[in-house]
């Protein structure tokens, strides 16, 4: 039964503020950041990493939140979507999205804004074919991937083109 | 469905095999093959998960002895990345890992899940399998731990089955250093570039002397219950000038010993022409006179 | 009587102030990029209870039993409802749904019990513990079992297991095959695909009080979902109110009331707590319906000197266990064969048969995805077989302006000439195609495909390349599917400037709302940030009939900008009152009135509406209406009419690289072209065609949702196959403007369009590489690797330069 089982302590570092949390052990940090944090942000798309959607940088990489058991991020720093914006302002990379037309629907757009913000970090000039490669795991249906390639690659360090 | 009710992360060996010899305890590396499957009901939680990220000395590249030893709870995107595998010791390896599914996923899983989770598609087994790699297989005995060591060819007994025993874990994959002159290749192939379980996935390793393959190794993704290891088409190929008649005997001998399936990815048929056309391509890259 | 459309917010000389043809971010942009938009999913609401549904997981069975004790008796389970606990109502186009399922199953989604309970986990575990007693029955898998002698009845209202048939003709087709010099004849197999919008289908259902009903729902057509919903869950529909959180994208799956609603409904109402039902990515699969696959027979034929005789078009369709949208698509398929392409003789005739599988809704494009490909292969054969260039072909037969089709349509623009000229010359199209003869020649101009032996041994590639064309023709403002196709807008301006349009049309990822305020802030001269628009619910909004047909654009922005204009001509004879101009001398441009032509500002439009707010003669407030119908006509039961007040138009070619050793194609370049009246939004517009070249390559290469025995083989990502960002080719991307006279600025629709023609460019490309047609999608590796090996097995056999699967026939 649901109620008997135990629930366990996590803490752990969501974008820059200390949480704690009880959670099941088998509850996956895509469902803590979603209901027990309310951080909605990240988005459910498949439940088995196939999609994107729920992608968060923890420890500085990004993963897919579903495949990711709560209790192994202990001590850990996660980074969501809604991190990245700071008093209301919208992170370069959003602005980016916004500004290039990278968001219809908008249901991919969290985890694709988590895995451009991933490549940048480590690759602050990425090519067009490492902002594809980077982006290979997220799925989207409405964009086509175009906008949502040129929006990265207007971030390249060196100014690339504003498309 | 049972509920997982206690999560344990060790920070040793010793440790981790002591709570892993508990009954219903089982150990979670990556998690991407498994958190999903616990998530949907298509495996068995385990009451007790043992989470082997923490622990000391799994994780890491490291030359010892002439040999390249790779901590089993290495992330693929690390091995990918790792210098020394990538551009001197094992390119194929880093390939592989490299082709994985998408970089979320390659940051969590590790080289000794995808093993271990045992898929006839592994990515990193074929490239493990040309390079003649070693399994250490680590537990606790009466007499304190001990680790055995498995040739890889012998590791894999069926579609998500292999030899390591409850309360036995994966610790290290090791490989000699490969002589420079060696050609090795790996491809895989699917209907689409990422985010894709190998159709089919060809390794060719070959050291040619004058013309002549003085040693082969051959491996096989996806066409048999297990990462097959390519031994008729080897023999095809050993002692011989690598020649397109040669090619085309070692190619029927592929298409001969592989046991392809028909399932919702592809056709039997059609794995067994896409080995062949893959192992031809790699051969004929390999010969030195050839025309470009 | 609609009054013409005109273009006067746009003079010249201020093409700088315009907002139209601008790149305009999408006003929801920033809340989704932040991750703060919240969709169904997101919410929750104080007590709120978590419904799941058990399937049938079975294709043909009767129920016997349905035991619920042990889900009932489960901690945490506040409801478990079956078919005897609810008045069943049947739904659909067929009448032949109901929410639960009472006396069988006839298809393995089939709903048969539901629960909800205080979290998911619990709902899912309930689930497992409801005991269905079934008695299977013989399973039906295709239209030819369902018509074989003694074939099992799937619903009894229709013994011959076929529902609807439709036929249609213009001109005389008997005639059109004694006028051909050349005859074409193949049958094209169109798989099923499903819509895979990342967010998974959902509702909340909450009552208040009094009994009113408000649903939270991703539904694409509020209100005739609120009037079908009404009729369902008996609740008279002045007590419901619908609510649309942002969607995670439509695509045409969300034009139904879908079973799982109003079962959402009824557990809402037995527990009198709020329930949200959301599908998990299999449940989307296998409960989601998918595009209607089409088995099409097409004979054709042509003159030598090109132009078209004759189209005879046979379609049967597997209906599967149910009755959606899918059983209607074959009207729009209709409109292409008997449209696109002069062709003065046409006949057509489908058959809707049952069968046990999964059935099939609306899907972008709506039959004419399906409809095209079988059409623009054909027309590329009827080419190769006269030795005409493929864009020659088009050429001779395009369609022109003015013309009316033999379908009764009025082509009242028409660029399809200007997109095949445009699109052919972008991707390089007469270049192109002499290097593609060039390489048939190296490789033997007989030799195509090469045998292996003979690559091998010369050391030839094995990968070769093509181009291939196709055009597209498509209703560009809806297709008078209900007895009115309008939309309703209601505007009001407050004393700041600030403008709210209350809109009935829906925004559902496509960008129909940024349009909407694009036109308004056009009109009324007053800055995009001025403008919110009000689209998702009804309790606020005029009527619309929902988002589909490509009518958005055309008709809901003819009535906001009909409802603006009116308001700035309210304005403007304010603005000359108090400044002592006439209304003509003035213009609204950047939140001031301005002087004509001069463009020098006089007063602030603020000031003009407070002015007349709070006036000392007279006070006004600025509130406008209007409800727009378009000048368009139903078919009659000939299935003849001018069903749209303007169609849409457009051309794409593909490039692409075919391995002959693996059959694996490539596609390196998409040139569009596409006729849309005008374009209001270049970015959003943009984004429209290369989203819908990333779902027609899918549909072409590589998705299918595959079902064997009735059952679904791959409900999920790992297995159903979308594009990713690896697969994206270069693409080319022009529009054509022909300035619609009816359309809003112009403007007409383009939301299916950019799908429609693009597997058939890739095939005809293919063909163009390879010399092998294939007619059946998806044009995965192997299947393409198969016919490659078919074509060098019948050249070998026959001595005959390469064959395709289509009988020909010449007139001796």
């Amino acid at each position: 039964m649901q109620d008997l089982i135990d629930k366990l302590e996590l803490a752990f570092t969501v974008n820059g503020e200390r949480v704690s949390v009880r959670v099941a052990p088998q509850a996956t940090l895509l469902e803590v950041l979603r209901e027990d944090l309310e951080l909605t942000g990240t988005k459910y798309g498949c439940g088995e990493g196939e999609c994107g959607a729920c992608s968060v940088i923890l420890d500085g990489k990004v993963v897919n939140s579903c495949l990711v058991l709560a209790l192994e991020c202990e001590g850990s720093e996660i980074l969501t979507v809604e991190g990245l914006t700071a008093n209301g302002r919208l992170h370069p990379i959003q602005k980016a999205f916004v500004d290039h037309g990278a968001v219809q629907c908008g249901f991919c757009t969290p985890g694709m804004i988590m895995a451009s913000y991933a490549l940048l970090e480590e690759n602050p000039s990425p090519t067009e074919d490492e902002v594809k490669r980077a982006l290979e795991g997220n799925l989207c249906r409405c964009t086509g991937y175009r906008k949502i390639v040129d929006a990265v690659l207007s971030l390249a360090r060196g100014g690339a083109s504003d498309a | 469905m049972a509920a997982i009710r206690k999560y344990w992360a060790p920070e040793t060996l010793k440790e981790a095999l002591h709570v892993l010899a508990a009954k219903d305890a089982a150990p979670l590396a990556g998690g991407t093959d498994l958190v999903s499957r616990w998530t949907k009901g298509l495996a068995a939680r385990p009451k007790i998960v043992v989470d082997l990220k923490h622990v000391a000395g799994l994780r890491g590249v490291r030359r010892r002895n002439g040999s390249i030893r790779i901590g089993a709870c290495t992330p693929l995107s690390e091995i990918a990345a790792d210098a020394t595998i990538r551009y001197f010791e094992a390119p194929v390896l880093a390939k592989a890992a490299d082709r994985v599914a998408c970089p979320q996923i390659r940051n969590r899983a590790t080289i000794g899940g995808n093993l271990c989770n045992a898929s006839p598609a592994a990515d990193t087994a074929i490239p493990l399998i040309l390079l003649d790699a070693v399994l250490w297989l680590t537990s606790c005995g009466p007499n304190g731990i001990w680790t055995r060591e498995v040739p890889i060819t012998e590791f894999f007994r069926g579609p998500g089955l292999t030899i390591r025993r409850t309360g036995e874990i994966l610790t290290q994959i090791q490989f000699k250093l490969q002589p420079e002159d060696a050609f090795i290749a790996w491809d895989k192939f699917g209907t689409r570039r990422a985010m894709e379980i190998a159709i089919a996935s060809v390794g060719v390793a070959l050291w040619v002397e004058g013309g002549v393959v003085v040693d082969a190794r051959v491996g096989y993704g996806s066409v048999a219950p297990v990462p097959l290891r390519g031994r008729q088409a080897e023999a095809q190929l050993v002692g011989k000038l690598l020649s397109s008649e040669v090619i085309g005997k070692c190619v029927d001998a592929a298409r001969e010993e592989i046991a392809p399936i028909t399932d919702v990815r592809a056709s039997e048929a059609y794995r067994r022409e896409v080995v062949g056309v893959m192992l031809r391509r790699m051969l004929e890259r390999a010969r030195p006179d050839r025309q470009t | 009587m609609p009054e013409p459309a005109s273009d006067v917010a746009v003079e010249p000389g201020t093409e700088k102030k315009t907002l139209i043809g601008k790149r305009i971010p999408k006003l929801d942009a920033p809340e989704k990029a932040t991750g703060l938009a919240r969709y169904l999913e997101d919410l929750k609401l104080p007590r709120m209870l978590y419904g799941k549904i058990l399937f049938a997981g079975r294709p043909h069975a009767r129920i016997l039993d349905i035991d619920t004790s042990a889900a009932k008796a489960m901690s945490g389970v506040r409801a478990v409802i079956t078919a005897s606990d609810i008045e069943l109502v049947p739904f659909g186009y067929g009448r032949d749904n109901t929410a639960l399922k009472k006396d069988k199953v006839t298809c393995v989604r089939d709903e048969v019990a539901a629960v909800a309970a205080d979290t998911p986990q619990i709902a899912a575990q309930a689930i497992e513990r409801i005991r269905v007693t079934y008695e299977d029955l013989p399973v039906v898998t295709s239209p030819e079992e369902a018509l074989a002698d003694g074939a099992p009845i799937i619903h009894s209202k229709v013994p011959d297991n076929t529902p609807f048939r439709y036929d249609y003709s213009h001109g005389d087709v008997e005639r059109g095959i004694r006028e051909s010099d050349v005859i074409v004849e193949d049958t094209y197999c169109l798989q099923r695909v499903a819509h895979c919008c990342l967010g998974t289908s959902g509702i909340i259902a909450d009552f208040d009080a009094q009994g009113r009903l408000t649903v939270h729902s991703l539904t694409q057509v509020p209100f005739l979902y609120k009037h079908d919903l009404s009729r369902i869950v008996g609740i008279a529909p002045e007590k419901i109110r619908i609510i649309q959180p942002p969607i995670g994208g439509g695509f045409g799956s969300k034009l139904d009331v879908h079973p799982f609603e109003p079962i959402c409904v009824f557990l809402a109402r037995k527990t009198s707590r709020p329930v949200r039902l959301v599908f998990t990515r299999e449940e989307e699969f296998l409960a989601t319906p998918t595009r209607q696959p089409m088995v099409i027979h097409l004979k054709s034929g042509a003159r030598k000197d090109g132009t078209f005789t004759f189209r005879d078009v046979g379609m049967t369709l597997d209906n599967g266990g149910h009755t959606s949208w899918g059983a209607t698509t074959p009207w729009i398929s209709m409109r292409t064969f008997s449209s696109l392409y002069r062709v003065p003789h046409v006949r057509q005739h489908v058959d809707v048969i049952y069968t046990n599988n999964i059935y099939a809704c609306a899907f972008r494009g709506y039959g004419n995805p399906q409809a095209t490909f079988a059409l623009e292969s054909q027309v590329d054969q009827l080419a190769a077989e006269l030795g005409m260039d493929p864009l020659e072909i088009r050429l001779r037969n395009a369609n022109q302006p003015g013309e009316t089709t033999g379908q009764g349509m009025v082509l009242s623009t028409c660029g399809l000439k200007e997109c095949l000229e445009t699109a052919a010359r972008n991707a390089g199209w007469k270049e192109k195609q002499s290097a593609v003869s060039g390489q048939r020649s190296a490789l033997g101009a007989t030799a195509k495909p090469p045998d292996r032996q003979s690559s091998i041994a010369n050391h030839q590639s094995s990968v070769v390349r093509g181009i291939g064309m196709a055009c597209l023709f498509h209703v560009g403002g809806g297709a008078k599917i209900y007895r009115s196709d309008g939309c309703g807008t209601m505007l009001k301006l407050d004393d700041f400037g600030g403008v709210t349009v209350l809109t009935g049309s829906s925004e559902i990822g496509q960008g129909s709302e940024t349009v909407i305020a694009q036109m308004v802030a056009q009109e009324l001269g007053l800055p995009l940030k001025n403008i919110q628009v009000i689209n998702n619910d009804t309790s606020l909004t005029p009527w619309d009939v929902g988002v589909h047909a490509s009518r958005t654009t055309f008709v809901a922005g003819n009535s906001a900008f009909r409802a603006a204009r009116e308001a700035r001509g309210k304005l403007l004879n304010a603005a000359a009152a108090r400044l002592k101009k006439k209304p003509e001398e003035l213009d609204l441009v950047e939140g001031n009135v301005v002087e004509r032509p001069s463009g020098e500002p006089l007063e602030s439009i603020g000031k003009i509406i407070r002015g007349l707010h709070f006036g000392r003669a007279r006070n006004e407030l600025i509130m406008t209406t209007h409800f727009y119908e378009p000048p368009s006509t139903p078919p009659d039961e000939k299935h003849m009419g001018n069903i749209s007040p303007c169609y849409a138009f457009g051309t794409h070619v593909a490039e692409v690289e075919v391995d002959l050793d693996t059959g694996v194609v490539k596609v390196l370049k998409m040139c569009a072209a596409h006729d849309v009246g005008r374009v209001i939004n270049r970015l959003g517009i943009e984004g429209q065609v290369e989203g819908g070249i990333a779902q027609g390559i899918g549909y072409c290469l590589c998705e299918e949702l595959k079902v064997e025995a009735a059952r679904v083989l791959n409900p999920t990502f790992t297995d159903y196959k979308l594009v990713t960002t690896t697969d994206l080719p270069e693409l080319n991307i022009s529009f054509v403007e022909t300035r619609d006279p009816a359309g809003p600025y112009g403007a007409k629709g383009i939301g299916e369009s950019p799908l429609i023609p693009v597997a058939p460019a890739i095939a005809n490309a293919v063909f163009n590489a390879t010399g092998v047609r294939i007619t059946e999608l998806p044009l995965t590796p192997e299947r393409v690797l198969m016919k490659l090996n078919q074509a060098r097995a019948d050249r070998a056999t026959s001595g005959d330069s390469p064959s395709t699967d289509a009988k020909r026939r010449k007139k001796g």
